[in-house]
């Protein structure tokens, strides 16, 4: 085995220990321990606001499948689908969902039928379509703008894999007056929604969406771990910094070069 | 009955991929069972094409019949969609006759009609962003978006290659930015992904997260 594929091993496992050990020692998780995100606050506002005025959330999922690298953002998006969907049954007008991937279409579809018959939704032809509306990144785009401009829409939630052409959607929400909450996993597209998005999900913070929207002590016990591994990090940043300073880093090289 | 045993059936099999392929990744014994897993999982996305294609033109047939103001769109979405079909199916059938791959007409469609759309496209997308830039101190007059703001200006002034309009420290600081701050920045961003991509990934094996319905 490599010392790559052992160092992947052993953060995994790490991670999975500390995972589980963070969800049996909160046994009553608190939503307030965790740092509050403006979007995802408002997130469950634009909720409240759909339920009382019997608008539509609009959520667009983006382009990524699952079996690249985009796959984790795209999951993360379909996530906050099922929360969102969860919260938000009483409402007179279900969310209308976007994709621009046909697996994350068809997910989104599944996701949707199984949440919406856990909520007792009966009358299906209420329930929110899923659909593909375009495979390149423009014909997506430019797809999902009529969806954007639809009056009856109160709020966008654009959480998935984006690129640059992120910049329409947002725009065009903004030219509607309405919210626009906008997460990606692509650094352009990140820079792009800071802009231009009323609230944007920068970095990690767009995989968090179970532990802000109340999926489960597991999420925030994710976020716990996920901190102690930030914590790592910077101390490994810092001491690699010093160990560069002192002039060993180079010892501590010979050393993994000769082991692995 | 049928929908008791559906759920924890399609979860098993989905976390018994996923653990399958991660392992694989990692043990170099199983990365023909990785590949083989992948395989099927691309055939499965050209499959799902399928499907959401006819998806997408249900929707927009239904678009179409009701009394919708965006009907005109779905008009010419499903004229092109049934267009472009037909003219590959003719494409296919001409190279089966010639013994030969001939893709002539589906070819002067991407590169006659879709190139040019999406190149326009993508050259709208630059206008949008900089509206966008210019109007983040509209929404957000903060700390960071005066801070953002400012960087964008000093990069874009530090990228001018109009010789009697280029100031030599312009270029000095945009570089410092690219290569200091901006590379830190992303990296930062980027082990913050990681560490979400991973939590995610771990959460989807373990069956907690499961974004596949239940």
């Amino acid at each position: 085995m490599s010392a790559t594929g052992f160092t992947g091993i052993v953060v995994i496992v790490l991670f999975l220990g500390l995972m589980i050990f963070f969800s049996i020692i909160n046994q009553e998780p608190k939503q307030k321990n965790i740092r509050p995100i403006p979007a995802y606050d408002k997130i469950n506002q634009e909720i409240n606001v759909s339920v009382e005025d019997g608008t539509q959330l609009h959520i667009s999922l983006g382009r990524g499948g699952i079996t690249g690298p985009e796959s984790a953002a795209a999951l993360a998006g379909l996530s906050i689908l099922k929360q969102v969907i969860e919260k938000s049954s009483v409402c007179d007008y279900p969310p209308v969902v976007s994709t621009g991937n046909a697996v994350i279409s068809i997910l989104a579809q599944d996701t949707i039928q199984g949440t919406s018959k856990a909520i007792s939704v009966a009358d299906k032809g209420k329930n929110p379509s899923g659909e593909l509306v375009g495979v390149t990144p423009f014909s997506y785009a430019a797809g999902t703008l009529t969806t954007i401009r639809d009056k009856n829409v109160s709020a966008n939630i654009h959480t998935g894999w984006f690129g640059s052409e992120i910049t329409w959607l947002t725009t065009a929400g903004e030219r509607q007056s309405t919210p626009t909450i906008a997460g990606t996993a692509q650094l352009p597209a990140q820079a792009v929604i800071y802009a231009s998005a009323s609230d944007p999900l920068i970095g990690e913070e767009l995989y968090a969406g179970g532990a802000y929207l109340g999926a489960g002590k597991i999420h925030l016990a994710s976020i716990s771990a996920q901190d102690i591994f930030r914590w790592i990090i910077i101390f490994i940043i810092l001491g690699s910094v010093l160990l560069k300073f002192l002039g060993i880093d180079t010892f501590f090289e010979y050393i993994l070069a000769g082991s692995m | 009955m049928n929908i008791k045993l559906r759920a924890p059936v399609s979860a098993a099999i989905a976390i018994g991929v996923g653990v399958v392929v991660l392992a694989g990744y990692f043990i170099p014994s199983i990365t023909n069972i990785r590949f083989a897993l992948l395989r099927t999982g691309l055939v499965l996305a050209a499959v799902a094409l399928l499907v959401g294609i006819i998806n997408l033109l249900s929707v927009h047939f239904k678009k179409m019949g009701s009394d919708n103001e965006n009907s005109g769109y779905s008009l010419i979405l499903v004229i092109a969609l049934l267009l472009t079909l037909v003219v590959g199916i003719i494409d296919m059938v001409q190279s089966y006759m010639l013994g030969q791959p001939n893709f002539q007409m589906t070819n002067w469609i991407f590169t006659y009609i879709q190139l040019p759309i999406e190149t326009s496209l993508l050259a709208v997308i630059a206008v949008s962003l900089t509206y966008a830039a210019a109007s983040i101190l509209r929404k957000r007059m903060d700390l960071f978006s005066i801070t953002f703001f400012f960087v964008i200006l000093l990069v874009l002034l530090g990228s001018f290659s109009i010789p009697s309009a280029t100031l030599p420290f312009l270029h000095v600081i945009r570089d410092w930015i690219v290569r200091v701050p901006a590379l830190g920045g992303a990296r930062g961003l980027l082990i913050g992904i990681a560490l979400g991509t991973i939590t995610t990934g771990i959460r989807i094996l373990m069956g907690t997260d499961r974004p596949y319905g239940d």
